[in-house]
């Protein structure tokens, strides 16, 4: 369920620290370098680096902050609240007021923690185990297996909270600050008091997760609660197996601040501030998948926007990143957006197993974060598929006869035209070895590469969904394609848009007009009309690029000169691989 | 997800299928004739199943030369059963409206022939109706809308979506109307139900009975659908046709005119399910176009309460009205235009609806009627206007040409109301849904994520007769219903 904290941690600090020409500082920021902006680009200034808390500034091609929960962080226990981004951290006040002064929009959010418990100090002799996959299935295409054995895997274990938690939680209300303050909390129950005011007289699920192979941390999941400590552990006693457990940190919440994520576009640069990404929980995310996403998105930006080239953009038909993405740039967020796949339209097109032939070309190709090998890989794998679907499609036989090759498959169907192998793919007992045993020549071949022949089995068994969205998706397409001028001025246009409609797409600034028929209350009106205004508009400023603009691309290259010696901030990004494109 | 530098022969083979996946596209069909006229309305298609949508109409007689109208029978394909005969025209992708593959249908513009076409067009594999503007926006993506013409274009649009808005809060307010609304709640809830179990079952304890209590709804669900479907009594239910509204101050003779109506001859009175205490409504036949008339309470500022009700709801009428018969009394209103005008104005301030001007009591006039009578002619900025008297009887004739005229001119607009459209419209979308509700049961033996997509398809067609169902609206039954969260 979760991997290894510290086994994580120090992985990634090695791979950081050894990305040649990656020089890596550590300290706090505390305001931004802001110099003029380029007139080619929407935006009142433009950022060139940052200073540091101790007055030091560090010049930059692109800045992408990730604040994470440190913007004007304020934690809370029970009645106790004090500034700080994490337990034992300081929080980022300065920062905060200059983004603030700048003119973002900024909101506040709230998370929290539960308490983390001692290993040994848990009773788990009457709880349920849930072992660890076995095999466990690798993030990462490269890897063939994960480096653990499966059997040294940890187990979790599941208990219940009674209605004795509830109780508590329900006497102390008066003690439990960050429940009773106003901030716009989420639909869902992110804490135990959520859950036992929503969902009362009733047990909740409480998994037990190791934090790591040598660790002594239980991660109570399902138990993040903000009451006194104390009241915390009479909490925690209450609950099945915990009756002697020893809390190692309390539970916690944290409130802090995250800007409007409609104030930047696709590729997470910020609409005022040039060159500055966003990335995380400062655009109103929670989630550590959900942050990884725009981590490589706004690191991919922020490099190329150095070297000068397109950005890169993610459809909502390409991968999850994109629906996430879109979600917040166009529409916001009100509660801590988390990612769950019903927000997803083309789902059974965005499947783990297909990540690599949906992005890596892309990410090769586009943004340069993809290595040689993975994309060689990648590519093989794409060949081979295509060719091993064309080879099923074209071994017909008529009903019948599969019934007599393969007498395990319950094959029934009316038709009296042949059926392909891939059309046999289809049914739940049929699989590539099933296949190949009945015509080895030339099945066999495909079913001897397992990843192939697994690969095979789903895109037979997702065809007919795939395509039939195949046109939706291409609409979908076609209107993103339509792309809209960042500098609109909404107000102010000359187009037959109702001042309700103009409101909308001035505060939700869509790029497309795939966007634009996203933000509800929009008509399909207003788009005509939209549309034909930036038709216009475009034909307008075609005439304009064709006249000769000499002497135009001057400040490009003094502005290339200087970020030459951000590459080196940048390689951090480029080494990046997109472990999480899916 | 098509390549962009393809590597391999495969590779290239792949992207070709994609593209031709994408240059395929489906073929959408809608009534595109303006308001305005009603004896031929012209039927278009765009996309490439119109060449096959032409030739399976009209019994796969030769293509007429591209552009050129050609009279033909047009038939049911799978019936063979005539529907009309009347002119059809190819127009071969890019040279056509669009820019795909076009073909148009010019028929007689009767409700029964256009949803006879309508329903037989539907029934053909990819074809399906279009959505507001959907025309318009194939066409900008093929850079054939000049600009003026999209000028119109969106005004039409408006107009489509305007009618399609009246018509949706009407049948809201209808037993159709909640029927769909119910169903359109259980498969959302359906859904959000199966989305929570896909999305939370491991870490949050959605448990396995969801998932066979999601099972029993869509069973039934698609059962009750498919009985509807093939309920004959379902034309009762929709409170179809062009929907007037007689409105005016107390005791200018609104109920003598309905009762008028009703009584002569040339109007078939019928009386329609769900009548009001309080709104008292009639369908009427009128030159053989349908009607449905509803008498209201007097419009003044009453201080009585229930009297206020009755106007409130007056009121409410007035604004999903398709046709308005403003009811004065004739012995009491200016006789020039613009007094007139603004006596109407104080009674129905804009925006209107069309509207016809009856100045009742005519037997009442004395001097000033030929005044009057004068300015009924006028027009401008008057609605068409007549001088009636109910008690007499005296100008019921010229009312009913004025009715009749306007009548040909709202079911002209075939969104305007006429049910029958409606239905076939309906019963398209209500059968997709019904199929796709089908093949869950299916699906679900072998693949949740499928048996999910079958919900999800089945909610879009039925969110094209009910409306569009978010995401967030899944997610907010989502954590309604479950305790989600970490």
């Amino acid at each position: 369920m979760r991997g290894d904290v510290c086994t994580y941690r120090l992985a990634k600090m090695k791979e950081i620290l050894n990305t040649p020409l990656l020089t890596v500082h550590e300290a706090s920021v505390e305001d931004l370098l802001l110099t003029e902006p380029e007139p080619d680009h929407p935006g009142k200034c433009r950022v060139t680096g940052v200073v540091l808390g101790n007055g030091s500034t560090v010049h930059a091609g692109s800045v992408i902050l990730t604040t994470g929960t440190f913007l004007r962080g304020m934690i809370f226990i029970g009645l106790e609240m004090h500034p700080a981004g994490r337990l034992g951290d300081q929080p980022a006040i300065g920062l905060a007021q200059t983004l603030e002064k700048l003119g973002f929009a900024v909101g506040r959010l709230k998370t929290g923690t539960p308490p983390r418990l001692a290993k040994d100090t848990i009773d788990f002799s009457g709880l349920e185990e849930r072992a660890a996959d076995n095999p466990p299935v690798p993030f990462s295409f490269l890897s063939e297996a994960v480096w653990i054995k499966p059997e040294d895997q940890l187990s979790c274990y599941l208990t219940h909270t009674t209605l004795k938690a509830q109780q508590i939680i329900h006497d102390n209300l008066h003690l439990n600050n960050h429940i009773r303050e106003t901030t716009r909390g989420p639909r869902y129950c992110p804490s135990l008091e959520s859950k036992v005011l929503r969902f009362p007289n009733r047990k909740h699920q409480v998994w037990l997760e190791p934090e790591g192979l040598e660790s002594n941390v239980i991660y109570p999941q399902g138990m993040s609660m903000t009451l006194p400590p104390e009241l915390q552990e009479q909490v925690i006693k209450s609950v099945p197996g915990l009756e002697k457990a020893k809390i190692l940190q309390p539970g916690y919440g944290v409130q802090y601040d995250f800007l409007d994520p409609r104030q930047l576009t696709a590729s997470l640069e910020s609409r005022l501030v040039q060159r500055l990404f966003f990335a995380g929980q400062i655009n109103g995310t929670t989630g550590y998948e959900e942050a990884a996403a725009q981590g490589v998105i706004a690191g991919i930006n922020a490099c190329l926007r150095v070297h000068g080239k397109p950005p890169f953009i993610v459809s909502r038909t390409e991968g999850y990143i994109g629906v996430l993405i879109d979600d917040l740039t166009t529409l916001g967020t009100s509660e801590p957006y988390r990612m769950f796949t019903s927000r997803v339209e083309f789902r059974m097109s965005l499947r783990p197993d297909n990540a690599d032939a949906r992005l890596t070309h892309r990410g090769f190709e586009e943004a340069g974060c993809v290595s040689q090998q993975r994309y060689e890989q990648a590519i093989k794998m794409k060949a081979a598929l295509e060719d091993g679907i064309a080879t099923l499609k074209s071994l017909q036989f008529s009903i019948s006869k599969w019934s007599q090759l393969i007498p395990e498959v319950p094959i029934s169907s009316s038709r009296r035209s042949p059926v392909s192998a891939y059309d046999i793919l289809q049914h739940p007992e049929a699989n590539m070895e099933v296949l190949a045993r009945a015509v080895p020549e030339p099945l066999g071949k495909l079913a001897q590469w397992k990843e192939l022949a697994a690969r095979l089995k789903i895109e037979a068994a997702y065809e007919w969904c795939v395509v039939s969205q195949q046109q939706e998706i291409e609409e979908v397409r076609r209107d993103e394609a339509l792309r809209l001028p960042e500098d609109l001025d909404y107000f102010a246009i000359d187009a037959s848009l109702s001042a309700e409609v103009r409101e909308k797409l001035d505060s939700n600034r869509p790029q497309t007009i795939g966007a634009v028929s996203r933000i509800p209350g929009i008509t399909p009106a207003a788009i005509v009309n939209l549309l034909r205004f930036v038709k216009t508009n475009h034909q307008k400023t075609e005439k304009l690029k064709a006249l000769p603009q000499t002497g135009k691309y001057l400040p490009e290259e003094m502005y290339s000169e200087k970020t030459t010696s951000q590459r080196q901030i940048s390689a951090e990004f480029s080494k990046e691989e997109p472990e999480y494109l899916c | 997800m098509a390549l962009r530098r393809p590597l391999s022969a495969a590779g290239r083979r792949w992207a070709q299928r994609l593209c031709s996946a994408a240059w395929g596209g489906d073929t959408i069909f809608a009534v595109s004739s303006g308001q305005g006229r009603c004896g031929v309305a012209v039927i278009r298609t765009s996309g490439p199943g119109s060449r096959g949508a032409l030739l399976s109409l009209t019994a796969r007689r030769p293509l007429p030369p591209p552009r050129v109208l050609a009279l033909r029978r047009i038939r049911d394909p799978d019936t063979a059963e005539p529907l009309d005969r009347g002119l059809v025209v190819w127009f071969p992708g890019p040279r056509s409206f669009t820019g795909e593959d076009c073909a148009e249908l010019h028929v007689h513009g009767g409700p029964a022939v256009l949803s006879g076409v309508l329903r037989a067009l539907g029934r053909l594999p990819g074809l399906r109706p279009a959505e507001p503007g959907e025309f318009t926006r194939r066409a900008f993506r093929r850079g054939k809308l000049d600009l003026t013409a999209a000028e119109g274009l969106g005004d039409l649009i408006r107009a489509e979506t305007e009618a399609q808005r009246r018509q949706a809060l009407r049948q809201m307010d209808g037993d159709l109307g909640r029927l769909y609304q119910r169903w359109s709640e259980t498969l959302t809830r359906a859904l959000a139900h199966l989305e929570a179990y896909i999305d939370f079952s491991e870490d949050d304890n959605v448990e396995e009975e969801v998932l066979s209590q999601v099972d029993a709804i869509v069973r039934a669900l698609e059962q009750e659908i498919g009985a509807h479907l093939q309920d004959g009594r379902r034309g009762e239910l929709l409170r179809g046709g062009v929907h007037a509204v007689i409105a005016g101050p107390p005791n200018v003779g609104k109920s003598s005119l309905l009762n008028l109506l009703c009584q002569r001859p040339a109007a078939i009175v019928s009386p329609v399910a769900g009548t009001t205490r309080d709104v008292v409504e009639v369908a009427l036949n009128v030159g053989g176009y349908p009607l449905v008339l509803s008498d209201t309470a007097g419009l003044r500022d009453a201080t009585d309460p229930v009297e206020r009700e009755g106007v409130s709801r007056a009121r409410d009428r007035l604004q999903h009205a398709d046709l308005v018969l403003a009811v004065l009394d004739a012995a009491a209103v200016p006789t020039e235009p613009d007094g007139l005008g603004a006596a109407l104005g104080a009674l129905l301030p804009p925006p209107t609806p069309p509207c016809i001007l009856v100045l009742n009591k005519a037997d009442l006039l004395r001097e000033e009627g030929g005044a009057l009578r004068e300015t009924c002619t006028r027009g401008d900025p008057l609605p068409p206007t007549t001088l009636l008297s109910c008690k007499t009887g005296e100008g019921l004739d010229h009312l009913l040409e004025l009715l009749a005229r306007q009548l040909a001119r709202l079911c002209g607009d075939p969104l305007a109301g006429s049910p029958s459209l409606t239905q076939s419209r309906h019963s398209l979308h209500l059968g997709d849904c019904a199929a796709a509700l089908a093949r869950y049961g299916r699906e679900r033996r072998r693949d949740l994520g499928l048996a999910a997509e079958r919900l999800r398809l089945a909610r879009r067609h039925l969110g094209r007769i009910t409306g569009h169902v978010g995401a967030e609206d899944v997610l907010d039954i989502i954590f309604r219903d479950f305790c989600i969260g970490k």
